[in-house]
């Protein structure tokens, strides 16, 4: 692909794809043979969404997480959530100070870059339900004061998925906060091996440096905002997200909310991609992670087993592409 | 329960009976029969609803049937104005006796009375019933074409004119639509049924294809009813009239057939008797006393009456170069070179055989005009010449009297068919035709004799006599009446002559008429006439003129000089001429010695079997070249528009670009634009494609993998695919480049990678060229979509 050269935007893009590929590099010394993974972990941070990471234990959920935490040099927290677990606990608290004689605030560790919230589907419904402003408003009020959460603001979380034991799944409007759902995949016997070899002695996670800077990261994502998206494909995304709402398998469409994370999503992969505009198939490629953890299936899909992820690959494999400029 | 099946199979019953339209005058037949076929197709579905036998589903149709005829027209005597009573019955009894005989007392259109009205709807109705049965309960949805079939074909049989083609059209389509429909149904049985015209409404499921499926039995649908209607248009010789009616009334059913006009006699009389006298046509011409101008030539007595034998039409008839072949016989007399201008009115219906005068050689008239060579007759099988002018010239035989005593042998195909007489023809009229030839053994002797038995004392003239109809009439007109006007007059002469054993026939058509002040000549329905001719080789077909003429007869008829008594009476010295005639027959400049020399060495030889017809196989491959030529035009078509469309498209984004060159923006990506549809088009033709869901990126990847491109073709299509991709999406698109190089790099690359069928298709008839038809297609099936009904 060449090299766009035009405008600032371009050359932005260079020095944005020279750290994003630092980025990468950087994780996937940790996640051996992910690196679709790793490249939409960036893309998400780059379009300032969150994160849901869904599989099964074991498959390196935590330590893509917390591999693209320790890459970018920012402030990282982390919280394992357990059904004990209180929203004061991820917020922060307000304590009274005996010495000063008055209540003093406690952040919590959404205040944070990078909150990293582990197997987020076995806290309580009440819990989860708290991170619920942070995500959106990247702000917390606490006793009727509001803190505003500083940028890049991103969670990163894990969840097992909801057929295992004591977990509750969480409600549509969480996972309508995500901008995209990854599942890792049990990576391939080759990549195994050698993860074998590298974590065989110490974690490499332990041996990763910072290799940009949190200014850096809201640079990046300063250029992000300015990547073309040209009205044919705005009217596409909006097409994509409209066909799942009449679409016979599924009860729950997409929001106009994932539309929005859509398209920035889109903006983030083209500015990766070092483009200065989107296209079609940057849509096409992030509607199943964008767009398939917020659908719900009717009870028919269900009996046939018919995967949001299918029934949203489907259509992006039917609707036509824009041919012209509108 | 069925209900689609059930109100496309009350659709298509109500779209044939749309056929019975010549049969009915109005239209509240149409509303009497849709009221039957609603009846019938509720009791269907009442019926279906509980799952009752099918031969209960017969008599629920029937049944519904007989309470909506009651309800309609025997409410008043109905209990409860519905419930059949006795006196309800016999009523509609009643009705059904007077429509009955209403539609035998009347020619189509039937006025609608109750009774024709309660018939039309009971008739429906049936037809309803069987379809409904047929194709809804029994899923036999192709027999039921067979009522609706009957139905259409009624008023064909009925009426000598056929149905409209877009009766045709509409009843098809109805048909079409039941077997669709239950196609459709059959296929998905089982599974579940989708529609996927518009996916987004209503996406196809693990089931799909049966819409596609659907989709491509209405366009086959579609192209058959096309190729039925057009079909015939194309094909020379068959003529879309004679299928559908299309163009207007017709009266003959093909090109090819055989030929059937009104009886011209028939014709002849009514415009005999016509009060107003109206103008049929004007003519001039050159020649001082012109000719009669002659319609029909009856060559056969069927035994009652004469009439020419069936016409068979083909395509080699045609008139070529406006030529008539030879006249038959014609070569050892005298003629005059005639030319004539003929304006036939425009009131002047249905006139589709020309009034020339004989013998015409050539007639300059627009049209497909055809001539029948023995007779010499010119008519067309779709033209009318109402209100048209056109130009005629002769060959007007002059024989004398002499000429005629000397008449050489007769050849032996003019003796074989022009002698006929029927074998039970009743003594008297032999009786009566030798003792009207008493001694004379010449044939023109005998001729004489016979025109002067007509034209004596015994016999008078009346059009008030009924017009001849069974050979009884003929010989009580020749025994007892003796009055009659010039069909009995010419029938009986040319009769008598064959008895004698001279060859004779019947023309119909007009006497020459009157001069006008101006010259011009104008002819009226008073002066339609009939007059025996008579066959002189060497003179050819000669007429007689039996008919009393002036104020006590034909008033407008004469005698040619020939013919005159004062001829007959001296030894042949010659005519003193028929008024206005008899002098210019001297050696004015006009009268040649024969026909035209090479024209008379043509006669003789052109008196094989047929007559003067000419050789066959000259005029059939012109049919065969235009079908041909037709057919090289279609088949050239695809290329044409691929080739058209190439040019169009890159011209129109240069066009586009140096416009736009003088404001802010150079290159709008009208090139790049044109390069991926160029490209597309390409590889449509090669039989490559991708999905409308592949943007130019995605699909030069497929294509570069697929054809396993490298090197300058595998940059050409990445190139074309970064312009278009730029030109759709991108804030600036890039500049043209070589963009149209690398289209044809691409070509050659797509050439290259496919077998040489497919190269050669791509070359010959090339896909892409169908695209826009197609696509107009689908957009006219989508329209249609709305309209269907909706799923049970």
């Amino acid at each position: 692909m060449a090299i766009s050269t035009h405008g600032d935007v371009g050359r932005g893009l260079d020095g944005l794809a020279q750290i994003a590929g630092k980025i990468s590099t950087a994780i996937e010394s940790v996640i051996e043979g992910k690196p679709r993974a790793v490249r939409l972990a960036l893309t998400v941070l780059l379009a300032e969404g969150h994160l849901l990471i869904e599989d099964v234990p074991g498959v390196g959920k935590t330590m893509l997480a917390k591999a693209l935490a320790r890459s970018v040099d920012c402030t990282v927290r982390r919280v394992q959530f357990t059904p004990d677990l209180l929203p004061s606990d991820i917020t922060g608290v307000s304590a009274y100070n005996q010495d000063r004689r008055e209540f003093e605030f406690k952040p919590g560790p959404v205040f944070a870059n990078i909150l990293v919230g582990d197997e987020i589907n076995r806290a309580s419904p009440k819990t989860q339900s708290a991170l619920l402003e942070c995500m959106e408003e990247r702000q917390v009020t606490v006793d009727g004061t509001t803190y505003h959460l500083e940028r890049p603001f991103m969670v990163v979380a894990t969840q097992n998925p909801v057929e295992m034991e004591g977990t509750y799944p969480l409600p549509e409007a969480q996972r309508d906060r995500f901008t995209a759902r990854i599942s890792m995949g049990y990576p391939d016997p080759a990549a195994e091996l050698e993860m074998l070899d590298v974590h065989g002695q110490s974690s490499p996670l332990d041996r990763l440096v910072p290799v940009a800077a949190a200014a850096d990261v809201r640079i990046l994502i300063e250029l992000v905002h300015r990547v073309h998206v040209a009205p044919a494909v705005r009217q596409y995304a909006i097409d994509v997200v409209t066909a799942t709402r009449n679409h016979p398998a599924l009860r729950l469409g997409a929001s106009p909310r994932a539309t929005l994370h859509l398209v920035r999503a889109a903006r983030a992969k083209a500015a990766l991609d070092e483009r200065d505009y989107v296209v079609p198939d940057d849509l096409q490629e992030l509607a199943v992670p964008v767009l398939a953890h917020r659908l719900l299936p009717t009870a028919e899909a269900q009996v046939e087993r018919r995967l949001p992820e299918q029934v949203v690959a489907e259509i992006v494999d039917r609707l036509p592409v824009p041919d012209r400029r509108r | 329960m069925r209900a689609r099946l059930t109100v496309i199979a009350a659709v298509a019953t109500l779209l044939s009976s749309i056929g019975l339209y010549p049969l009915f005058s109005g239209t509240g037949w149409l509303w009497a029969g849709l009221g039957a076929i609603i009846a019938v197709s509720s009791a269907g579905v009442l019926a279906r609803r509980f799952r009752l036998p099918a031969v209960l589903n017969l008599a629920a149709g029937l049944a519904a049937l007989h309470l909506y005829l009651t309800a309609v027209y025997t409410g008043s005597q109905a209990f409860l104005g519905i419930v059949p009573t006795p006196s309800s019955l016999s009523k509609i009894g009643s009705l059904m006796a007077a429509g009955w005989s209403a539609a035998n007392k009347y020619a189509a259109p039937v006025p609608l009375e109750q009774g024709v009205s309660l018939l039309a709807a009971l008739g429906i109705g049936l037809v309803a019933v069987i379809v409904d049965l047929l194709a809804v309960r029994l899923r036999r949805a192709a027999p039921a074409g067979l009522p609706l079939l009957a139905m259409y074909s009624v008023p064909a049989a009925v009426r000598e004119e056929s149905v409209s083609w877009i009766a045709f059209v509409l009843g098809a389509a109805g048909f079409l639509a039941l077997l669709l429909a239950d196609a459709s149904e059959q296929v998905t049985a089982w599974g579940r049924h989708v529609l996927a015209a518009r996916w987004t409404e209503e996406t196809p499921t693990g089931t799909g294809g049966t819409g596609a499926l659907a989709g491509a039995g209405r366009r086959l649908g579609i192209a058959a009813v096309a190729v039925a209607i057009l079909l015939p248009t194309i094909i020379p010789g068959i003529h879309p009239r004679g299928i559908f009616g299309l163009g207007g009334p017709g009266d003959g059913p093909g090109g090819s057939g055989p030929l059937q006009t009104p009886d011209p006699l028939v014709t002849l009389h009514q415009q005999l008797i016509r009060q107003d006298n109206g103008m049929i046509l004007t003519y001039r011409s050159d020649d001082p006393q012109p000719d009669y101008l002659r319609l029909y030539g009856l060559d056969k007595f069927d035994g009652d009456r004469w009439t020419y034998s069936t016409l068979t039409s083909t395509p080699q008839d045609r008139l070529k170069n406006h030529e008539l072949p030879p006249p038959p016989g014609l070569y050892g007399v005298r003629t005059r070179t005639v030319h004539s201008t003929i304006t036939i009115s425009a009131q002047t219906a249905k006139v589709r055989f020309l009034p020339l005068p004989y013998a015409p050689t050539k007639v300059d008239i627009s049209g497909d005009w055809r001539v029948h060579a023995p007779s010499l007759m010119v008519y067309s099988l779709n033209d009318q010449a109402g209100g048209r002018t056109f130009t005629v010239t002769s060959s007007r035989p002059l024989p004398t009297g002499d000429d005629l005593v000397n008449a050489g042998p007769l050849p032996p195909e003019v003796q074989s068919t022009f002698l006929e007489v029927p074998q039970l023809l009743p003594k008297a009229v032999r009786t009566i035709a030798s003792q009207v030839a008493g001694r004379a053994t010449n044939p023109y002797r005998k001729a004489m004799a016979l025109e002067n038995y007509f034209t004596g004392p015994l016999f008078r003239y009346s059009t008030t006599t009924p017009p001849p109809e069974k050979l009884n009439d003929l010989i009580h007109f020749l025994t007892v009446t003796r009055t009659g006007y010039c069909e009995q007059f010419a029938a009986s002469m040319a009769l008598m002559a064959r008895i004698l054993g001279i060859p004779a026939r019947v023309a119909v058509g007009y006497t020459s008429g009157h001069v006008r002040a101006d010259g011009t000549w104008e002819v009226r329905s008073s002066d339609a006439h009939a007059w025996p001719e008579l066959y002189f080789d060497g003179a050819g077909w000669v007429r007689f003129e039996p008919t009393p003429a002036g104020s006590g007869g034909q008033g407008s008829a004469w005698v040619p000089d020939y013919a005159l008594q004062s001829t007959s009476v001296g030894t042949g010295h010659g005519g003193t001429g028929a008024p206005g005639s008899g002098g210019h027959s001297g050696p004015t400049g006009a009268i040649t010695a024969g026909p035209h020399p090479g024209r008379a060495h043509g006669d003789v030889s052109g008196l094989g079997p047929q007559g003067g017809n000419h050789p066959k196989g000259t005029g059939a491959p012109v049919g065969w070249l235009g079908a041909i030529g037709l057919l090289l035009v279609a088949l050239a078509a695809p290329v044409g528009v691929r080739l058209a469309s190439r040019r169009r498209r890159w011209a129109q984004a240069e066009h586009r670009s140096s416009r736009s060159a003088a404001g802010p923006r150079v290159d709008q990506g009208e090139s790049a634009h044109a390069a991926w549809a160029e490209l597309h088009a390409d590889a449509v033709d090669h039989g490559l494609a991708w999905r409308p869901s592949d943007s130019p990126r995605a699909a030069a990847h497929r294509l570069t993998e697929l054809l396993e491109l490298t090197g300058p073709a595998a940059e050409a299509l990445a190139r074309i695919a970064m312009a278009e991709e730029r030109a759709r999406y991108a804030p600036q698109p890039v500049p043209a480049g070589t963009l149209r190089t690398d289209v044809r790099t691409m070509r050659e690359a797509f050439a290259a990678s496919v077998d040489r069928q497919t190269r050669l298709r791509a070359r010959v008839l090339p896909p892409s060229a169908m695209i826009t038809l197609r696509s107009a297609g689908t957009r006219l099936l989508e329209a249609g979509e709305y309209l269907r009904l909706p799923k049970r």
